[in-house]
């Protein structure tokens, strides 16, 4: 039997100020699209909740429970969204998102974990890819792309593509596009290809902190030894990991990041990139958690505030492209609802996992929009497969993919 | 056949060397977000098991010492296809030296009463000591055959090929036995989550120290004193010169220099 876990005096602390006012739960129920904790509002509990957990943490820590294979269950059941700590208006903690995180590093550490998680990490242990598939395939996404690899030649930006591009072949294009813009706004830009390992980022959201640490290092090594400063990726979990996380664990160094949208829109600023033909479409945006609400804490606490918050530079280049109209949903920017893939939900509970998606879809819809437009290749997929299992008739696309058309 | 495999819980020593922290007064390694796994040449004895399952009738029982062992963690033994999981679990198995370990297992070996062959790996990832395998089939009074990479049954014999500086031996002995297996005999096979899941409906057994009639604490023959990283200092010197051949005599005279050539 695992019996509690300990956590930190900051940790502990934090868990005891949660006065259960339950903030983190609802939103306005009789109004529509106001909820914001995906998990609470599916199961209904509070104990699902930010204030659940850290009520749960604490017994834990104070070892009024064990740590069962159900506490385990409650806790692995969040997306990691971040909208919780949002609204948190009682305790003043720079990042909420910590609890969750050493809560399930210790649960990690107790061999307590989804086997579905048990399944991932050893892919990821084997091939370097949080897809479980064969590390010698990462490459194949950019096939015939004409593009510098940076383990072979020299070149100014990497373009880290991430293990969901990599082998999620509908979503090749948008890498592709993303590439190609790049190339077209005379950026000196190289990739790995099959040398690319994932960032670590989900490892680390999933409790395997020692393996997100192997990654980290690793990338941050083929980088120092390819004389890579600047890294531009399209997928905003690796965002989150180079950004944030690298840094937290004092890896990141003077090493510049950037999302691909925040990236694009400085070269339109700078005129080294037009958008010319037209794409009438009337579309809502998306925005990813890892892209803004999840980078906010870190980068307010050490004060870096260039570029904090991503919530702009899309809607700008949305914004740009000729005949295209922008339609906001009611729950936008740092109030975004999840797509329900991250934190490993996509892996442990893919049916959740969909449902949170699919309430997406709903408010989606609800705007007249055609289609939704997101800039993140895990919120694309799951809001895919929601959409086809529903039936729906809504477009999904990558925000890249719509710029490519109007070039 | 019945077939007994010891395999030992340990923190994932493919973890990064950063991520070891050391608490020096509890004497302890610290290691943020690493998981337990089975120790990797335990892994290789299980694949030994279940291969010579896959040829002759065999019941294989993984037994398990220590405290706050996962049963999530060791259930993947059943997954591959163990029939049976035995956790020798209790708060008295705590820095249980090599001594202390083979004579729990033999314990809970002699307690199950028939075993014909007994796998363990040839050490543990953690502390290399490489003791444990070798205690028990002493404290049995059993042969032992160390360091194999490959295990055949053949007319109530065993055939083991034991691995060499410059090759390896052929080495044939009678059941029941003890075998201490290395990672050239292949990796274990892998369970699917499927697999994982219907492992639950395999019998768990869990004794304590009381039930083995034990007392760990009086049998403790070694004591950790101290327990730290060690420092490590290198200095790189890069040896000159105009051409390859140039530095190539530079770097002689250098490792002469040194003594070490």
């Amino acid at each position: 039997m695992n019996n509690g876990i300990k956590l930190d005096k900051r940790l502990y602390n934090f868990t005891t100020r949660c006065v259960r006012c339950a903030e983190c739960t609802f939103g306005y129920k009789n109004a529509e699209f106001e909820l914001f904790c995906p998990i609470y509002n599916k199961f209904n509990f509070f104990t699902y909740s930010l204030g659940g957990i850290a009520q749960l943490a604490r017994a834990l820590h104070e070892g009024r429970i064990n740590l069962t294979e159900s506490v385990m269950d409650i806790v692995y059941h969040c997306t990691n969204c971040g909208a919780c700590a949002e609204v948190c208006a009682e305790v003043d903690f720079p990042d909420m998102m910590e609890l969750q995180h050493e809560v399930r590093a210790r649960c990690v550490e107790a061999g307590q974990v989804p086997f579905a998680h048990m399944a991932v990490i050893e892919g990821l242990k084997k091939d370097d890819n949080m897809m479980q598939k064969p590390k010698a395939e990462r490459g194949k996404w950019a096939e015939g792309l004409e593009v510098k690899d940076i383990t072979q030649e020299k070149a100014e930006v990497y373009y880290h593509a991430g293990c969901r591009y990599c082998f999620d072949e509908e979503l090749w294009p948008a890498a592709r596009s993303a590439v190609n813009l790049l190339k077209k706004a005379g950026i000196d830009v190289g990739i790995a290809g099959k040398d690319e390992t994932c960032c670590g980022g989900r490892a680390f959201e999933i409790g395997y902190q020692g393996e997100f640490i192997k990654y980290a290092e690793n990338n941050v090594e083929m980088l120092r030894t390819a004389g890579i400063k600047t890294v531009v990726t399209s997928c905003s979990d690796g965002y989150y990991a180079f950004k944030v996380l690298y840094d937290k664990i004092d890896k990141k160094g003077d090493l510049q990041v950037f999302h691909i949208t925040e990236y694009l829109d400085r070269l339109m600023k700078e005129g080294r990139l037009r958008l010319t033909k037209s794409a009438p479409l009337t579309v809502t945006y998306h925005d990813p958690c890892h892209l803004g609400r999840k980078v906010e804490p870190w980068l307010r606490k050490e004060e870096k505030l260039e570029a904090a918050e991503i919530y702009q530079p899309p809607r700008d280049l949305l914004n740009r492209i000729p005949a295209l109209k922008l339609i906001e949903m009611r729950r936008i920017k740092e109030n975004a609802w999840c797509c329900g893939a991250g934190g490993g939900i996509i892996d442990a509970h893919p049916d959740f996992a969909r449902w949170v998606a699919s309430e997406r879809i709903e408010e989606a819809k609800a705007t007249g929009a055609e289609a939704i437009v997101t800039a993140c290749p895990w919120c694309k997929r799951n809001f895919s497969d929601a959409i086809k299992e529903s039936g729906e008739r809504l477009k999904i696309y990558d925000i890249v993919e719509l710029i490519e058309q109007a070039r | 056949m019945n077939i007994v495999v010891c395999i030992k819980q340990v923190f994932d020593p493919e973890a990064p060397a950063s991520a070891y922290k050391i608490d020096a007064e509890a004497r302890r390694v610290i290691l943020k977000g690493v998981p337990p796994v089975l120790s990797p040449f335990d892994e290789n004895a299980l694949e030994a098991a279940l291969r010579i399952k896959d040829a002759h009738q065999s019941k294989v029982t993984v037994i398990s010492v220590g405290r706050n062992l996962s049963k999530a963690v060791l259930m993947k033994s059943l997954a591959v296809g163990a029939d049976e999981l035995l956790l020798l679990e209790d708060s008295a198995f705590e820095e249980m030296d090599s001594y202390t370990t083979a004579f729990t297992l033999a314990s809970a070996i002699r307690k199950l009463g028939q075993y014909d062959l007994i796998l363990t790996g040839r050490e543990a990832a953690d502390t290399n000591a490489g003791n444990v395998g070798c205690g028990i089939a002493e404290i049995l009074g059993i042969p032992s055959i160390t360091i194999v990479r490959k295990v055949e049954i053949d007319d109530g014999k065993v055939i083991a090929e034991r691995v060499t500086l410059d090759g390896y031996e052929v080495i044939e002995a009678p059941l029941p036995c003890l075998i201490t297996v290395s990672n050239e005999l292949g990796e274990l096979r892998y369970a699917t989550v499927q697999q994982l899941v219907s492992s639950r409906k395999k019998p768990i057994m869990t004794w304590n120290a009381q039930q083995l009639g034990l007392d760990p604490s009086q049998m403790r023959q070694t004591r950790l004193l101290r327990l730290f990283i060690p420092q490590k200092e290198s200095r790189c010197e890069v040896v000159g010169g105009e051409t390859a051949e140039e530095m190539g005599a530079n770097l002689a005279v250098k490792l002469r220099v040194a003594k070490i050539l």
